[in-house]
């Protein structure tokens, strides 16, 4: 019995079980306001709240307006309030980690979707080579420390109040996620002082580039998403995992050939048993495509919940006996 | 009187066909004969062995036949292009005699055999066109030799370093060259859903060897090394379908033997992980010798077998050029030959192999004049050594002149096995 629930797990097609994960996640989220459901700001995806209707909200937005709290407010009694955001943010992260990327987030799920568009228009993507690569996924680093510093500057009142939600203003999720919902209104620059005008219209040209660069490059966004550099911070104190054993790899390259984040340790690392890179989405297609019993398994808790196996790969990529035409 | 007449008007070719029956019929008779009754379904194979090279026949005389010089072409395409691939590896120690005049005396046979079958343009099924991956020096050097006999031999670029990015994108585009050579040749353009075919098919022939692999896993291994050579071998030049079909009733037969638990060796047989420079039909020699000596081949980890047929292709986008560049991601990234800088995927592989193969020992075999299995066997000897495993090196070439030497030495690595066993127990 339990082997056979086991099979029925590693054979199953990714795929298609999760983009149904994500369909019902976007609706949860883009449009969870009109059911009435509310799963609090403290989420870990970019569910951005400047859409009025999401089901839940990024918590890069309340951090940001906490952390530029004067200290003496802070260490007062909104300090058990932010604590306690704090926490619940956390458990969030040791939850399922980057699974929301891969799984829950509706910007991730946003990119997917335009990458079908892709596919079905019949063009193929695009990708970057490894230096790029390399250089571009440090970004993610640098919108970080824009969450994380720019508010604690203007708590120490370096920064006026202009620069509130620096990141916010700049992300491009504050600019496409209310398009759901209908609501345009986030396509304009804000002239109120010459920061805001820059921030938002830095925002306008991020959002432009997600649309186009997400349509060539499969999930373009995620490469520079902060959200995600925070994940990994958490990462090794998460319940899930996404373990490899090297012994059992050949280095075939599947992982790595099928990976929307290009990341090639995923292929090449035989010796570190966990193989989540700063990257990575936890989409579990490299666990998908791999050919080798075991050889990469995504676990909770440590017990193997999603094994890439020899059958379930020939299920997925569709090999079987050959009908008809055979040619003598 | 007659007899006499006949040879008298015997062309060279003639004769070289009779030695190569010759040569091909004694291995088949010692793999029919020798051992325990071999699997019925075996006697597809031992049949097609004998039509193509006692009599001749050739399988493919409808098909644009395209000539391999090694396993990096992707027989994929090839198929999808509605061509036949035909490795041009060769074992018979007739063809090795000629190609030692055309090549350096210390050369490696099978690349001295490859040559010397195609300078005697008395080939069956004659390949309209080489592919020759630049793999090892002599291969590569082969192929412009080749071409001196009228053949259009093109190189396909292969790298030598397979763990680089630049590798990856160079090999990459390498097989986007190939494919676009090989369709303006064939006239044919490569579409989508014929390779999606092609590689499903290839995955599915892949599946069924998978399935053989994990029944010699067991303790009673139902099939010889020997006869999984003949069956990966055939797979050269075979029509596939065919050989689809007569591997589906192998796997069935070996699936109902393992059930009764037939083992094709003796009780206390040690079980052997084969490595180093490929058997070729009918170049069995060193793998017929461990079989002799009560030992039995449970895995190998060469070019013409395991090699050949565990990596498989996966992809994300089916467009034509995810499916080409995904293709050759695992012709290079999986690929263990020691022609590569870096040996250490091998090392790990046959590890593996012993691992789950539950197996005694490894034996090593280089043929006399490949450098680069020469070059790195010590270390592999040293990486087994720190695993505790077992592993003799031996040195041969295609002669049938050492026998004795030889078998005294593996039956002595044998009998070690077998003491080890014992003492274990
Ligand atoms: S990395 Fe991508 S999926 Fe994850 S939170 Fe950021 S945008 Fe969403
Ligand atoms: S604008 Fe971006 S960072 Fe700010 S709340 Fe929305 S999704 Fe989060
Ligand atoms: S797909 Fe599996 S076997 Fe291939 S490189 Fe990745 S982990 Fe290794
Ligand atoms: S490493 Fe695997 S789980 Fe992570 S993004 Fe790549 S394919 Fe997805
Ligand atoms: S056996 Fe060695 S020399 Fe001969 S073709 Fe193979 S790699 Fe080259």
């Amino acid at each position: 019995m339990k082997r056979k629930v086991k099979d029925l797990i590693n054979n199953m097609n990714l795929a298609k079980v999760r983009f149904w994960i994500q369909l019902v996640s976007f609706i949860l989220f883009v449009y969870g306001g009109y059911f009435a459901v509310d799963l609090g700001s403290k989420l870990p995806i970019f569910a951005c709240p400047y859409n009025a209707q999401s089901g839940g909200a990024c918590y890069l937005m309340p951090l940001q307006h906490q952390l530029a709290m004067p200290a003496k407010i802070l260490l007062g009694g909104a300090g058990i309030a932010v604590l306690f955001g704090v926490l619940t943010f956390l458990f969030w992260f040791i939850f399922l980690n980057k699974a929301w990327c891969g799984y829950v987030c509706p910007f991730g799920t946003f990119q997917d979707w335009l990458t079908a568009l892709r596919k079905s228009l019949g063009i193929r993507y695009s990708t970057y080579t490894q230096q790029q690569f390399e250089k571009l996924s440090k970004i993610k680093y640098i919108f970080l420390a824009i969450v994380l510093m720019v508010p604690l500057l203007i708590g120490v009142g370096v920064l006026g109040g202009e620069w509130s939600s620096a990141f916010c203003q700049i992300c491009p999720a504050r600019i496409i996620s209310p398009m759901f919902s209908g609501d345009f209104s986030q396509w304009a620059i804000d002239f109120s002082t010459k920061t805001a005008m820059v921030l938002t219209a830095i925002g306008m040209i991020f959002a432009g580039l997600f649309l186009a660069g997400s349509f060539v490059k499969k999930r373009f966004f995620c490469f520079f998403c902060p959200m995600s550099a925070l994940h990994f911070i958490f990462a090794r104190s998460s319940i899930v995992k996404l373990r490899k054993e090297g012994s059992k790899c050949t280095r075939c390259g599947d992982c790595y050939s099928v990976c929307d984040m290009q990341i090639k340790d995923i292929a090449d690392d035989v010796t570190s048993t966990d193989i989540l890179r700063d990257d990575c989405i936890l989409c579990l297609k490299c666990v998908a495509a791999c050919p080798e019993d075991d050889a990469l398994h995504f676990d909770i808790l440590n017990l193997k919940a999603f094994s890439s196996t020899r059958q379930g790969f020939e299920k997925r990529m569709g090999i079987e006996k050959p009908k008809g035409d055979r040619d003598e | 009187m007659s007899n006499r007449l006949n040879r008298e008007i015997e062309t060279p070719a003639e004769k070289q066909n009779r030695h190569k029956a010759m040569e091909a019929i004694t291995v088949l008779n010692t793999l029919k004969e020798s051992f325990k009754e071999p699997p019925k379904a075996m006697g597809y194979f031992y049949d097609l062995f004998e039509e193509v090279y006692c009599h001749q026949k050739a399988l493919h005389s409808d098909k644009v036949k395209v000539g391999t010089m090694c396993i990096q072409i992707p027989s994929e395409i090839i198929y999808a292009l509605d061509g036949v691939p035909i490795r041009l590896c060769n074992g018979f120690y007739t063809d090795d005699e000629i190609g030692s005049d055309l090549l350096p005396q210390k050369s490696c046979p099978l690349v001295k055999a490859s040559v010397g079958h195609l300078a005697s343009k008395n080939i069956t099924d004659r390949p309209d066109m080489i592919y020759s991956p630049t793999t090892c020096d002599q291969k590569t050097k082969a192929g412009s030799t080749i071409e001196g006999f009228g053949y259009d031999v093109v190189d396909v670029d292969f790298p030598r370093t397979k763990e680089s990015e630049i590798s990856r994108e160079f090999f990459r585009r390498s097989i986007r060259g190939f494919s676009a050579d090989l369709s303006a040749k064939t006239g044919k353009k490569l579409s989508r859903k014929k390779l999606r075919a092609s590689i499903s098919k290839i995955g599915y022939a892949q599946s069924l060897y998978h399935q053989l692999s994990e029944l010699r896993k067991s303790s009673a291994v139902p099939i010889l090394g020997n006869d999984m050579f003949l069956v990966t071998n055939a797979f050269f030049f075979d029509r596939i379908d065919s050989w689809i079909e007569a591997t589906e009733a192998l796997v069935e037969e070996l699936e109902q033997r393992a059930k009764e638990k037939v083992h094709a060796a003796g009780r206390v047989s040690p079980r052997i992980v084969y490595t180093g420079s490929p058997p070729i039909f009918p170049n069995y020699k060193i793998p017929l010798i461990i079989e002799e000596s009560d030992a039995i081949i449970v895995a190998d980890e060469t070019c013409s077998s395991n090699r050949m047929f565990n990596d498989r292709v996966a992809v994300d986008e089916w467009f034509v050029n995810d499916m080409i560049d995904s293709l050759a991601d695992k012709y290079l990234k999986a690929c263990t030959c020691p022609v590569f800088t870096k040996n250490d995927d091998r090392i790990r592989r046959i590890i593996e192999l012993v691992k789950s193969h539950n197996a005694d020992g490894v034996i090593y075999q280089a043929f006399a004049g490949c450098t680069v299995y020469e070059l790195e066997q010590r270390s592999v000897l040293e990486a087994m050594e720190k695993e505790g495993i077992s592993i003799l090196y031996i040195e041969s070439d295609y002669s049938p002149s050492q026998h004795g030497q030889l078998s005294t030495r593996v039956e002595a690595f044998v009998e070690s096995l077998k003491i080890k066993n014992r003492k274990r127990r």
